[in-house]
Order: C-alpha cells, then sequence, then structure tokens
C-alpha cells in the first residue's frame, strides 16, 4: 500500500500541531495575555507631549529690536503692510513649551542665567526678580523661573542686517548645567527668530546663515516619552515571543518527539520550515497586535514597519531555533537563551539615551532593526531612508537565521 | 499499489550491517532477514547494539556498512514512500503530553495523510478508549507506553520496529502489548522486537536472534535454540528430615536415568519436574553473560 503525502499537507499538519502546543503551554500565553493587555494601558498613561518648559531670555526686549529696524526696513523698500506684520511677529508661536522672558539690560539678563538674580512669575503673568544678595523678599503668589539660556542681540541688530552688514554677533548665553539638547534647541530657536525677524517676506539678504546660527538643525530631541517607548515596546514583544518560542522547540528536542515525526514521512526540511513559519507568524502577529493597541502606524510609514517587523520576527525566530537547540535542560536553555537576548537588547538604550550611542552597539544584529522603527515610527522616516539600515539587517537576518537553522537541523539529526 | 519486495519476499533484508559512534563499534556485520507476518526477537542485553541496528533501520542512523532493505527499498535512501509503510515505537516515550492522545494519533495520522484515522479504534486495542480527550501528561507510564504501541500502528504499517516495548511494565500491561503485537502479525506485518526479557522473547518471537557486543551470535526459533543449545534437566524434590532435598539430573547424561529410577522408587520422593533450559541460560552459555545489566 503506497499513500504520498505533498510537502505543504505535512506542513500545515506540523503547523496545526505547533499551534496547539503553543496555546497549551499556559506560562508564555498567559504572559502574551498579561503584556497585550498591560502593556497598552501603562502606554497610555505615558505622557504624549514634551511637558518641560524651556524658559529663554532675551536682551533687548523683541518690540525694541523691531521698532530699531523698522527704519532701515522702510528705507530698503519695505511696504507698511510689511512692516505692521513685523510687529506681530510671535516668537514663541511656533515653539511648543517655550517661556520668553525679555530684559532691557545684557548685565541683568546674564544676571539671572547665572543664578544671582532669581526670577518669578507672577499668576498674572508678570515677571519679578529678586536679587539674592540685596536679600529682597520672596514675591508672594509667584512661580520660581529657572532660565536655561539667554540670547543677547546687538543694538541694531534688524538695520544691521537689513544693510547687509558682515559683522553681526549674537551671543547665546547659557548655564553651565544646561544640557547639550536644550542648547541644540536654542540655537535653532535663535536661528528661527532671525527668519521671524528679518523673515523672507522683507527685502533683504540674511547675514550668512553661519553668523547666527550656532548649531544644526532640529535636533529632534524633544521626543515624548510615548514616542520613545512605542519601538521600544514592539521590539520587546518580539523578544517576547523569542523565549516562547525557543522553548516549543527546545521541548520537541529534549522530549524527542521530532524523532518521531522524522520517521514518518515529514523530512527535516517540513519540521523547520514549520517552525520558521509559526515562529516568525506567531511574533510578527503580536508585533502588530501591539501596534494596533499603542498606535504608531501611519499612512506613510505602515509598509515599511510591516517590513521591518517581519525582518525582526525572523531574525528572532532564528535566535529561538538556535537557543532552542543549544540547551541540554531546562536550566541550559535559560542559560542560553539570556547569552543571546541580552546582547540582543543593548541597542534599546539607544532609544532612551538618544546620540550617545556608542560605535560598537551600531554593529550589533538589532540595531538596525531598532533604528528603523525609531526613524519611522518617531521621525516619520520613509522606505528612502531606511535601505541602508535595512540591508543591514538582511545581512545579519541571513546570519541569524541561518545559524539558527543550521543548529536546530545538527541536533535534530543527532538525536 | 507498489509492492516493492525482493526475491525472497523478506520484509527486512539485512546484510553485513555496521554502525559506529567515533572509536566505538556498536554494530559489527549482521544479518538477518524478516518475512512479512513474523516476528523477529532481538534478544540482548543493554548496549549490545539493538537500538542502534533499529535507528539505522528505520532511518535515523545512516549505516556505515551493509545494507539494509526494507520492503525492497535501501533504507539508506531518505524515501518518504518507505516511511509512509513502517511503524516505529522508540525506546523513549516521546509523545505530545500536551496533547490528548486523540490528539497525538490525529497528529501522527496527518503526517501519512490519513483523514479519516481511526483513532478511538486504534485507541480501544489499547486499552486506553476512555481516555482519549485527557492530555499524555496524565498518563502512567504503562499507558503511555500503550499510546506508543498505538501510534506506532496507527498507520497499518507493513513492517513494525519496536524498541523495548514492554521495558519496565507491569505483567499485566505487557500481555496487553504482547497481544496487540501478535496481533500485528497477524494481520501480515512484519515485526522486529528487541527486548532483553528472554520471556518475552521466547513467548512472542517466531524467531530469536541472540544480540551481544554488536553480533548476531545465534539465530532460530526458541525451540531449535533450545534443542541445539540447551540441555534438558529433571529436577527431584525429596523429603530430608525436616527440610526438602533437590537434585537436578541431566537428561542426556551417563547414569542418569538409573539414578533418576532409583530416586524414583524412593519413600522421601515428592515431586518430579522435567526442566527446560532457558533462553538466558543458553545466552550466558553462548556469550559467557547473562541479560541483565
Ligand atoms: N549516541 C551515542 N553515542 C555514542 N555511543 C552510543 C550512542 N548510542 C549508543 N551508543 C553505544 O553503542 C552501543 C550500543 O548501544 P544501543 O544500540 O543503544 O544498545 P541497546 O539498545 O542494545 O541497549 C552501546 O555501547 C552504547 O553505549
Ligand atoms: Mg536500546
Amino acid at each position: 500500500m503506497s499513500r504520498t503525502v505533498s510537502r505543504p499537507a505535512i506542513i500545515g499538519a506540523l503547523l496545526k500541531k505547533e499551534f496547539k502546543a503553543y496555546s497549551r503551554d499556559t506560562v508564555y500565553l498567559l504572559l502574551t495575555l498579561l503584556v497585550l493587555i498591560a502593556v497598552p494601558i501603562v502606554f497610555r498613561a505615558l505622557p504624549d507631549s514634551v511637558d518641560e518648559t524651556i524658559t529663554l531670555a532675551v536682551s533687548p526686549p523683541v518690540s525694541v529690536l523691531v521698532e530699531e529696524g523698522k527704519d532701515a526696513l522702510r528705507d530698503l523698500g519695505a511696504t507698511e503692510e510689511q512692516l505692521a506684520e513685523l510687529d506681530e511677529a510671535d516668537l514663541t508661536g511656533e515653539q511648543e513649551g517655550l517661556l520668553l522672558l525679555e530684559f532691557e539690560d545684557e548685565e541683568e539678563m546674564t544676571g539671572v542665567i547665572e543664578g544671582t538674580v532669581e526670577a518669578w512669575q507672577t499668576e498674572g503673568g508678570e515677571f519679578v526678580f529678586r536679587d539674592k544678595e540685596a536679600d529682597e523678599d520672596k514675591p508672594d503668589d509667584a512661580e520660581r523661573v529657572n532660565v536655561d539660556i539667554g540670547i543677547a542681540f546687538p543694538a541694531g541688530f534688524i538695520s544691521d542686517v537689513a544693510t547687509g552688514e558682515d559683522d553681526i554677533t549674537v551671543t547665546v548665553y547659557s548655564d553651565a548645567g544646561v544640557p547639550e539638547e536644550i542648547k541644540g534647541a536654542m540655537r535653532s530657536f535663535v536661528r528661527e527668530a532671525a527668519y521671524q525677524l528679518a523673515g523672507k517676506e522683507l527685502p533683504v539678504d540674511l547675514p550668512a546663515e553661519e553668523s547666527i546660527v550656532l548649531g544644526q538643525d532640529r535636533s529632534g530631541d524633544q521626543v515624548t516619552l510615548q514616542e520613545k517607548t512605542r519601538p521600544l515596546l514592539l521590539f520587546m514583544i518580539l523578544l517576547m515571543e523569542t523565549f516562547s518560542m525557543a522553548s516549543l522547540v527546545s521541548t520537541e528536542v529534549l522530549q524527542r518527539t521530532v524523532t518521531a515525526v522524522l520517521v514518518t514521512p515529514a523530512k527535516v526540511g517540513d519540521f523547520l520550515a514549520a517552525k520558521t513559519i509559526f515562529g516568525t507568524a506567531l511574533s510578527l502577529s503580536q508585533a502588530l497586535i501591539m501596534l494596533a493597541l499603542i498606535g504608531g502606524m501611519t499612512a506613510e510609514n505602515w509598509s515599511l514597519l510591516l517590513v521591518v517587523l517581519l525582518m525582526g520576527a525572523i531574525m528572532f525566530t532564528g535566535v529561538a531555533m538556535f537557543v532552542g537547540s543549544a540547551g541540554k535542560d531546562f536550566m541550559g536553555q535559560l542559560f542560553y537563551a539570556l547569552l543571546f537576548t541580552i546582547p540582543l537588547l543593548i541597542p534599546t538604550f539607544s532609544i532612551m539615551f538618544p546620540g550617545s550611542v556608542a560605535p560598537w552597539v551600531r554593529i550589533i544584529p538589532t540595531y538596525p532593526i531598532i533604528d528603523v522603527l525609531v526613524q519611522s515610527t518617531v521621525y516619520g522616516a520613509t522606505w528612502s531612508d531606511s535601505w541602508g539600515s535595512l540591508a543591514y539587517a538582511a545581512v545579519w537576518l541571513v546570519v541569524l537565521y541561518g545559524a539558527g537553522l543550521i543548529a536546530l537541523k545538527r541536533k535534530v539529526e543527532s538525536l | 499499489m507498489t509492492e516493492v519486495t525482493t526475491g525472497s519476499g523478506a520484509a527486512i533484508q539485512v546484510e553485513g550491517l555496521r554502525y559506529s559512534y567515533g572509536d566505538l563499534e556498536a554494530v559489527k556485520g549482521i544479518d538477518f532477514e524478516v518475512q512479512p507476518g513474523q516476528i523477529l526477537g532481538f534478544l540482548g542485553p543493554n548496549g549490545a547494539g539493538k537500538s542502534t541496528t533499529i535507528k539505522m533501520l528505520t532511518g535515523q542512523l545512516t549505516p556505515k556498512a551493509g545494507v539494509a532493505r526494507v520492503l525492497g527499498i535501501d533504507v539508506a535512501t531518505d524515501n518518504p514512500e518507505l516511511q509512509a509503510r513502517i511503524g516505529v515505537c522508540f525506546e523513549e516515550k516521546n509523545l505530545y503530553i500536551n496533547m490528548s492522545a486523540r490528539e497525538n494519533l490525529e497528529f501522527f495520522a496527518s503526517l501519512y495523510g490519513i483523514k479519516d484515522a481511526d483513532a478511538e479504534g486504534v485507541l480501544r486495542r489499547v486499552g486506553l478508549a476512555d481516555r482519549a480527550k485527557d492530555r499524555v501528561k496524565t498518563f502512567s507510564k504503562g499507558m503511555r507506553q500503550r499510546m506508543m504501541i498505538s501510534r506506532a500502528f496507527i498507520n497499518k504499517p507493513d513492517v513494525l520496529f519496536l524498541d523495548e516495548p514492554t521495558d519496565g511494565l507491569d505483567p499485566v500491561t505487557s500481555a496487553a502489548i504482547r497481544r496487540t503485537i501478535r496481533e500485528e502479525a497477524e494481520r501480515g506485518a512484519a515485526v522486529l522486537l528487541t527486548t532483553h526479557d528472554m520471556f518475552e522473547a521466547d513467548e512472542l518471537s517466531d524467531r530469536v536472534a541472540f544480540i551481544n557486543e554488536g553480533e548476531i551470535v545465534a539465530l532460530d526459533s526458541a525451540e531449535n535454540l533450545k534443542l541445539k543449545y540447551g540441555t534438558r534437566s529433571v529436577k527431584v524434590r525429596l523429603r530430608d528430615g525436616d527440610g526438602v532435598r533437590e537434585e537436578i539430573l541431566p537428561l542426556d547424561g551417563d547414569g542418569s536415568s538409573s539414578r533418576l529410577a532409583e530416586l524414583a522408587a524412593s519413600p522421601d520422593l515428592m515431586t518430579i519436574h522435567t526442566e527446560e533450559a532457558t533462553l538466558e541460560q543458553i545466552f550466558i552459555q553462548l556469550t559467557g553473560r547473562g541479560l541483565e545489566g
């Protein structure tokens, strides 16, 4: 009697069995459910805006600068309409969480930044200054305002800009304790303020950009905690499923059920294919559920996100197969699981502390995956921005999945 | 229906089969045949090479030398058509313990492309029908062993490889398992069974192969082996004061018959039994070692 079974039928039967085994591994199932329920709740509770207000001091007051510059601009042929617009220039309008504090006197401003003079804001929005040395009383019903950065414009700044003066110096004062990110944000503010004041609408040439802009463009440091956490959670889901997948592989190896499968018409290739498909589908579907619950997918990034999550899922399936075939018992398995997954976790720190990524971290296989997740969910990166990372991730994918495949194949054949 | 058989019609045909794990020669060139409907018992102590032989015949290990054909197909060629027609019961109880008895059988049936597997019927044969829906996790050792046997039958195989199917089981479970094995042979399956239990080999096998240190030292029916190598004897029990005295007389020895006549006439005579050599005694005689350990 001869029966022939097609490969897809065998793989289908193996997948059905994988699903049963997974759905009965109550520990991992509960863990997954818990994560899928609890994490989105915690996620929603995270701040979705950057609520730290940065106080920026300027001297002289903007109105003084504008008034001084009007004549020069009028000489250059600016219409009264344009000049009226200049009056309404809103320096803080574009910048959320920015408080503008104007000083008549540059010296008073530096005093506030150094901390020798305290600035207080009353409920009415008025600013009160208190000299610490002079032992003045603390004003009532006022909140202390911490001034981090101050910008001193030279007298006649706008007319100088308008007449194309070369040697214009804008001085930016900052407290030594101000973190580099905020300094960067301030520099970009200075640049935008300059555009506002002597903007494109006006018939003037801006002085060379460098003379005003002291740093790089929008450095993107103002990322909300939700935005930071989102790629991290997606990555964690992939990692979590690595553990349950490794356990599915290892029980099959340790209990030698795979041997029973392989004396039937099923071949090693069918077994490996079923494990790959199941592991990848498991991680990917859960990452997508998580994504649906915590948001972050847009009309622009969905295809990129899908592909990078798929790549991550296959990569981790490879890791799971490697780990699952490595240990001789449960403890051994756990040891190998930690040994392999901890280094793969390191690049996630780059999400929490951007700008501080050590060069060696970029070598870690998961770095390009995380990088694309962050770039696409936070900074709106698209396919064209991500080819480099994707290609790099693809190389690691081949290496890690290949290693997992070979390790499991050899293990199974040696049973 | 592709009936691939050799000229001799043997279901299993082995010639000069060898296997070594590194430097350790586990199987040192063995030859044997099993006809359809026949049970061959591989009798030997632990480490004799029984499992290694089964692993080669079922495609788990590739022979280092020699040829083995099962249903006329060389076992060294990874052939799904052959695998569809064999059933294997492993030494380890490798069942999916988180699946029910029924699910285990249905899963394996699906690997053979059998859609309407009679899992219930197979479980009934091994006395597990009432536990069909329970997870194997909850089964005792004997129940798991019966599951192993039923799984080996699920595809109605033409050849069965059973590696120590009753090892460590209670007599009742062992008897039940033996009965189903005999039924499979009656259905026409060729059975290769390994054991280190001489009673099992004796009771179940049409022929017995003595295997020791990777070599077959004797192969024949249990009857013939006993006739050929065993010495029959008579055990006479006599009253001796308050106790009992035993005397064993070889039946073929010189002077045994006159001594037997003498004892038979004694007023102290209690019983006379003829004693047949056991397979183990013959095994010891041939190899210098016993079956245990
Ligand atoms: N995987 C293995 N690696 C190394 N040696 C092995 C392995 N399996 C079995 N052996 C050795 O091969 C010999 C035969 O073993 P085996 O075929 O399992 O014997 P049996 O089944 O008759 O008890 C023994 O000496 C055993 O220790
Ligand atoms: Mg054995």
